[in-house]
Parts: C-alpha cells; sequence; structure tokens
C-alpha cells in the first residue's frame, strides 16, 4: 500500500510542477515590444496610417517595436478573453462601440481619464462616439474612427439605364433599381442594389426610418421594440425592398461575401455598406463609382445610417500601459484622422469634420441600445435569424418581430 | 493488490528476522514492487498533467459563476448546482441533443455503410485502379479540416460555387443561385456530407486491411456449398469483421458526437443559431460566445458524461466478443 501512497506523492508533486510553471509562462512578456490589436479594416484599407504611427511611435521611443496583429471581427473577442485567461493580452486593442459596454462593466480596460488631455482634439471628440468609450463617468476607450453606411455604385450602369438624377427617396430608388434590373437583365444573377440578406446594420436603418428601433427602457429595465406597429412597417419596407433590388442570398451575412467582390465581378449595380467600400471595387470600375447618401422614405431625407465605429482600449493586464497610451496618443492624432478621413471615414473630433458623403448620411443616425448585455444579442445572431425568417417567409413579419423583440428583452435584462 | 508480482507470503517471512535485515528486505521489496510503477509513472504523469488537471479545473468550474467579471479576477464564486440546473431546465438543450443524436446516428450509419462498400469494392478491383482509389483517400485523409471545410463552402457557394455550375450543367435542375444554407436540414446535410467525406479514409483503410483477415477456404467453402455472395458476406465475412467494425463504429460515434470544427466553420458564426446547433456549437455558443463560462463546464461535463456512458456500452461489448472467440 505504501508504494501506492509513495507514487500518488510523486504524481502531485509532478502536477504542482507543471501547475506552477504553466502559470509563469503566461506572465512572461517582452519589454520592448507593444503588442497592438488592429482590426483587419486597417490592414486593407489605411495600412500607411498604422504605418505612420508606428514610425512616429519608434522616434519617440527607440528601441521599441510594435507588434500590429490583424483580428476579424467574428472571433476577437474570444481571442481576447483568451488571452485575459492566459494573461498575454495585447497591450492595445481596437473595440466596435457596440462592444464596448460589457468589457468597461467587466473592468477589462484601464482607466485613461487622466491622459485623456494628450489626445488630439479630445475636447472636441464625437459625443455618440466617445460615450461608448466611457463608463461610470471613467474614461476607458479613444475614440478611433466613425463610419455611416453609405451607397457605392456604379456610374456608367447608372448612366446606361437613364438614371439623370441620384434618388431621393426610398421609392425612386426603388422605381431606378428596377430600370437598373430591366436594362442589366442579360447578366445573371445581377442585383440593382446588392445587400446581404441578414445585413442588420442595414435593415435596421429601415426600423429607424419608419420611427420604430430596437429596445427602449422603462422603469429601468428593457423591453425589446420589434413588435412596434412603427418597427413592423420598417421591417416590412425592409422586405419589400429586398425583394425588389437584391438578388442575395436571403441568408447571407455582408462579410460572406464581402458586397465589394460581388460588385468587382460585375454582378452588383450598387452596394451598401461602409464608405471605405470604394477602396475595393476593382480596376475594372476604379474610375465609374461614386457613393452617395441612403434615401429615407421621406423625400427630401437621408434615412438614419447605423453610427459604426471602433475605439481603442488598453486592457488591465498590459503591462506597458503608458507606452501603449503614447502609441494611441500617435495612431489617433490629427494627421492620422484626416488619413483616415480622406479614405471615406468619419474623423473622431467635430473640427475635423468635412463634407463627404458619409459625413453627410451621418446627419441622421443611431446606434444599439446603450445595455451591458447588448452585445449578446449580436452575436446571438437574433437580428440576423428574424432577417432571413422574414425574407425567407418562414414566419409573418409580425410573428417573427415578435419572438426577436421578446427574445432580446431576455437577453438585455441578463444578470 | 493482485498487479504486485510478489507472493503475500514473502513478506510474512520478513516479518521474523533482525529489524536490520527487515528494514533491507523491505527495502529492496520496495524498489522491486515500485518497478512497475515506476514504468508507468512518465505515462501517469502526462495523463495527469494534460487529462487529470483540466478536468480538476472543469468540474470546478462548472460548480461557479464563472463570467467576463471573473475571468479578469482569475476568481469565480461558487453557485452550487446552478450552472446544472439551468442548463437541465433549458428546452434548447435538449432539441440540441435529441438533433445532435440524429445527426450522430445519420454521420456514422453514412460513415460506416459507404467505407465498408468501398473496402470491399477495393478488394475487387485491378491493381492500378486500387492505387488510384488509395491514393485519393489518402488525399483526403491528408486535408487538414480548416482547408477541407474552406473548400467545400467554395465549392457550395452561393455566388460562384461550382456545386450549383456543375448541377445546372448536368441538366438537374436550375442551381443557380441555389442556397445550400438556407435550411437548418440543408446546413446539416452539408455538414454531414463533409464530415462523411473526411471520416472515410480511415474507415476504408481499416476495414480493407480486417478484409485480408478473412480465411480464403472459408469463403471458398462457403461458395462451393452454393452460398450466393450476399451470404457469404453476412455468414463469413461480417462475423470476422466485426470486432473491427465495432471498434470503428464506436470511435465514429465518439467524435461525431461531440464535433465542433465543420459545422462551426462551414455554418459560419453569423448562421448559427439555436435552431442548428449541435452539442459543440452549443457548448461553444454558451461558454464562449456569451462568456458564462461556468455554464459552458457544466455543459462539457454533461456531454462527457453521455460519451462516456455510451463507450461503457461499447466497451461491454468487445470484451463480450473477445470472450467468445
Amino acid at each position: 500500500m505504501r508504494t501506492r501512497v509513495f507514487v500518488a506523492a510523486v504524481a502531485v508533486v509532478a502536477l504542482g510542477v507543471v501547475a506552477a510553471t504553466a502559470g509563469a509562462s503566461g506572465q512572461h512578456r517582452q519589454a520592448n515590444k507593444l503588442t497592438v490589436w488592429l482590426q483587419v479594416d486597417a490592414q486593407s484599407g489605411w495600412p500607411d496610417v498604422v504605418a505612420a504611427a508606428n514610425a512616429q511611435f519608434q522616434q519617440d521611443h527607440p528601441g521599441y517595436t510594435v507588434d500590429v496583429q490583424y483580428q476579424n471581427w467574428s472571433d476577437h473577442l474570444q481571442k481576447f478573453d483568451a488571452t485575459l485567461a492566459g494573461g498575454n493580452s495585447p497591450d492595445v486593442i481596437e473595440m466596435g462601440n457596440t462592444e464596448m459596454t460589457k468589457y468597461m462593466a467587466a473592468g477589462a480596460f484601464a482607466d485613461i481619464t487622466s491622459s485623456k488631455s494628450i489626445f488630439d482634439n479630445s475636447a472636441n471628440w464625437l459625443k455618440g462616439l466617445a460615450a461608448s468609450g466611457v463608463y461610470g463617468g471613467k474614461l476607458y476607450g479613444v475614440p478611433y474612427y466613425a463610419g455611416s453606411r453609405v451607397v457605392t455604385y456604379r456610374t456608367d450602369v447608372y448612366n446606361k439605364a437613364g438614371i439623370k438624377k441620384l434618388p431621393t427617396s426610398l421609392a425612386q430608388f426603388t422605381t431606378d433599381a428596377r430600370m437598373l434590373a430591366a436594362k442589366n437583365a442579360s447578366v445573371k444573377g445581377f442585383s440593382p442594389v446588392y445587400i446581404a440578406g441578414t445585413d442588420w446594420y442595414f435593415a435596421m436603418s429601415f426600423v429607424y426610418d419608419f420611427g420604430g428601433s430596437i429596445a427602449k427602457t422603462s422603469k429601468g429595465k428593457w423591453i425589446g421594440n420589434l413588435d412596434s406597429p412603427q418597427s413592423i412597417a420598417g421591417l416590412t419596407a425592409y422586405k419589400s425592398f429586398f425583394t425588389a433590388v437584391s438578388k442575395a442570398s436571403k441568408t447571407s451575412d455582408e462579410a460572406h461575401p464581402a458586397p465589394y467582390d460581388v460588385y468587382s465581378q460585375g454582378a452588383a449595380g450598387s452596394i451598401i455598406g461602409p464608405g471605405w467600400y470604394s477602396c475595393c471595387v476593382g480596376d475594372k470600375f476604379k474610375t465609374t463609382t461614386a457613393q452617395f447618401v441612403m434615401p429615407s422614405h421621406t423625400p427630401g431625407q437621408p434615412m438614419p445610417g447605423f453610427l459604426g465605429g471602433s475605439d481603442l482600449a488598453i486592457p488591465t493586464t498590459s503591462a506597458n500601459k503608458a507606452l501603449a497610451v503614447d502609441w494611441l496618443k500617435d495612431f489617433i492624432s490629427t494627421s492620422s484622422e484626416k488619413a483616415l478621413q480622406a479614405k471615406g471615414n468619419i474623423p473622431n473630433a467635430t473640427n475635423l469634420l468635412g463634407t463627404n458623403v458619409n459625413e453627410r448620411a451621418a446627419a441622421r443616425s443611431w446606434f444599439v441600445p446603450a445595455a451591458k448585455h447588448w452585445v449578446d444579442v449580436e452575436n446571438g445572431n437574433i437580428l440576423r435569424n428574424m432577417l432571413a425568417t422574414i425574407l425567407q417567409g418562414k414566419l409573418t413579419v409580425k410573428q417573427a418581430a415578435q419572438n426577436a423583440s421578446d427574445n432580446i428583452s431576455l437577453v438585455l435584462n441578463g444578470s | 493488490m493482485s498487479s504486485n508480482p510478489l507472493p503475500d507470503g514473502m513478506a510474512i517471512a520478513a516479518e521474523t528476522p533482525w529489524s536490520r535485515q527487515r528494514r533491507r528486505l523491505t527495502w529492496s521489496r520496495l524498489a522491486r514492487g515500485s518497478v512497475p510503477y515506476l514504468l508507468i509513472l512518465p505515462v501517469l504523469a502526462v495523463i495527469g498533467a494534460v487529462l487529470g488537471y483540466p478536468l480538476y479545473s472543469l468540474v470546478r468550474l462548472s460548480f461557479q459563476h464563472y463570467g467576463l467579471f471573473e475571468l479578469i479576477r482569475h476568481a469565480g464564486q461558487s453557485v452550487g448546482l446552478a450552472n446544472y440546473s439551468s442548463v437541465l431546465h433549458d428546452q434548447i438543450f435538449w432539441h440540441t441533443l435529441l438533433r445532435t443524436v440524429v445527426f450522430t446516428i445519420a454521420n456514422v450509419g453514412l460513415t460506416m455503410t459507404i467505407g465498408t462498400a468501398l473496402a470491399l469494392l477495393l478488394v475487387r478491383l485491378s491493381n492500378w485502379v486500387r492505387v488510384v482509389l488509395m491514393s485519393g483517400l489518402v488525399l483526403v485523409w491528408s486535408v487538414p479540416v480548416v482547408v477541407a471545410v474552406q473548400v467545400w463552402y467554395w465549392m457550395t457557394n452561393y455566388q460562384n460555387g461550382v456545386l450549383n455550375y456543375a448541377l445546372t450543367k448536368l441538366h438537374l435542375g436550375d442551381f443557380f443561385h441555389h442556397d445550400w444554407y438556407a435550411t437548418t436540414f440543408s446546413q446539416l446535410g452539408i455538414v454531414t456530407a463533409l464530415i462523411v467525406w473526411g471520416a472515410l479514409p480511415f474507415v476504408v483503410v481499416t476495414v480493407y486491411a480486417a478484409l485480408a483477415q478473412v480465411p480464403r477456404e472459408l469463403v471458398e467453402a462457403a461458395e462451393i456449398d452454393g452460398a450466393s455472395s450476399l451470404r457469404v458476406f453476412r455468414d463469413v465475412t461480417v462475423p470476422i469483421l466485426k470486432p473491427m467494425l465495432l471498434i470503428l463504429t464506436s470511435l465514429s460515434i465518439l467524435w461525431d458526437f461531440g464535433v465542433f470544427t465543420q459545422p462551426y466553420l462551414l455554418i459560419g458564426q453569423a448562421h448559427t443559431t439555436p435552431s442548428n446547433y449541435l452539442m459543440g456549437t452549443y457548448l461553444f455558443e454558451e461558454g464562449y460566445i456569451k462568456t458564462d463560462f461556468g455554464r459552458g463546464a457544466a455543459i462539457s461535463l454533461l456531454m462527457l458524461l453521455i460519451v462516456a456512458a455510451m463507450s461503457v456500452f461499447y466497451v461491454r461489448k468487445m470484451v463480450k466478443i473477445g470472450d467468445v472467440e
């Protein structure tokens, strides 16, 4: 019996050693390297802005290197969670403005309130965007850029279809799209306006355009509002617009395939998405591509667009917080923001705002409910599922909206 | 104690002499007796490190509320059985379990049937065709899962997929812009095709090797007695292959029940909803996407129990087969 005890003791010691070394290796980091997680948008849209910020940073801090690692929207949070557990999180992370609240509430980011004044234009930051980086009165994330959604279109096919004046109402746009479809009937699968079926950013614009909303608060509780008559009117309008203008799969999302890929293959007359979509329309259509503001169902008005945007935050686990702040300063400097603006984005401060199409589109915008659990609604695909169900006709708009709304109430009020 | 190579009588004999001799004897006894343990010690240590410790952590996690807040602080709050009761009272869990069982039966059934049929075909083929088929199978085997998923995703693509193109060209109907991911049935059907495709090489190669063990004389004797080829297969080949088929079936069940990579990547995060969850994706959505690691741990332990129960059934069956022969 003693041998067994002996073996057990040895095993326990061995396990202890393994556990101890595993814990220790996670803490090891390189002191002269700054790890930055940016989304792939920067990699495809403005690598020069990133390079310029890195060069400036290295000039100020000789001997330091910046390791920029590009992430995908679909899984960057899971990867970040894993690094929080393992102790090797990045020193700077880009977060979507809809993703911030949950992480700020959990205490994932460092409080940088005292450094606010060192960032360029911080007194004039865009209100809505800057608010997404503030929790409990403290600053946890700096605004990086915002983006509205615009229509990117081919001037050549619009001209050929006899569209002289760009549409200023939803009804006019639908009529124009029908003309585009008729003129391009020979192109198999041609979408006058390519819209991914479950592109909820665009679909919810209809909801807000008709006076509806995703959720509202009452007596400190969240209530799903997609089942309100206004929201249902918006969803119904989305369904008829989609059916009239898009040949995209009813279950597809706006990343698979990227709408600009469909466009560059000549299978779309126009696409809807962030202003920087013009980056990737392909050499063939580079000179015949322009953008306009998505019109509302109320003539003469823009349709409220999703005001997307990104913040940059410093995880509490970072060992290089002061350096990270310095890099942030370089990355959201006035010159960086102007370069981002030139690529079709909205810069982070009001004093930099111009009148490009994206900025005009942002005149009317909407944003997701500022709830701690919003990101769970987003990642739980409640909206996407509802849209696919509506477009496929599996349920009526009213039934699908009712289900989604109940679900949203449940998730937003979760513990 | 049956594994101890020393008979008990030796220990009793050592009781009587001087204490010094006794200690020496005990030392040598200990040394000799612990050799087998020392030999398996590295294995035990490795298993303990890679399985035992994580399993212990998992069990502990399943009794805690462990979300993002707790993750950052590396400390959970004990909640007793709350995670288990919330999972077991979740309709989605039971629906997912049922869907996964049906999915597993379909996948394992198709894998084993097609695999065995291909192995039987291999025996009858001319040499060069067999080499070609084998090479094809080995190629399939060597494709990493993630790469295979990407290839299948392209093939079944709505916009430019070669599958839609080929089916239309073959005049099997108008498949232009056919959406293979429109319904849960179709989604899981494509996932099933991908999994069976990937699982076939292992099954075919193994059954083919096992077929070499079927004695020629037995088959010839049966044929001389006038047995049809179907009869020979049923009464001669299958009984000899049975242990191998059982092992393959049980392994396939274990793999397919917990499958994650293929459904999650092929269907995609943006389209994974409770209506197409399998146990693997359900666990990932509940645990990781919703950052509720305690609940995720409870789900994975429940899955472990189900899989263990299924394994016990097969292990017992296999032991029985071993006894008869």
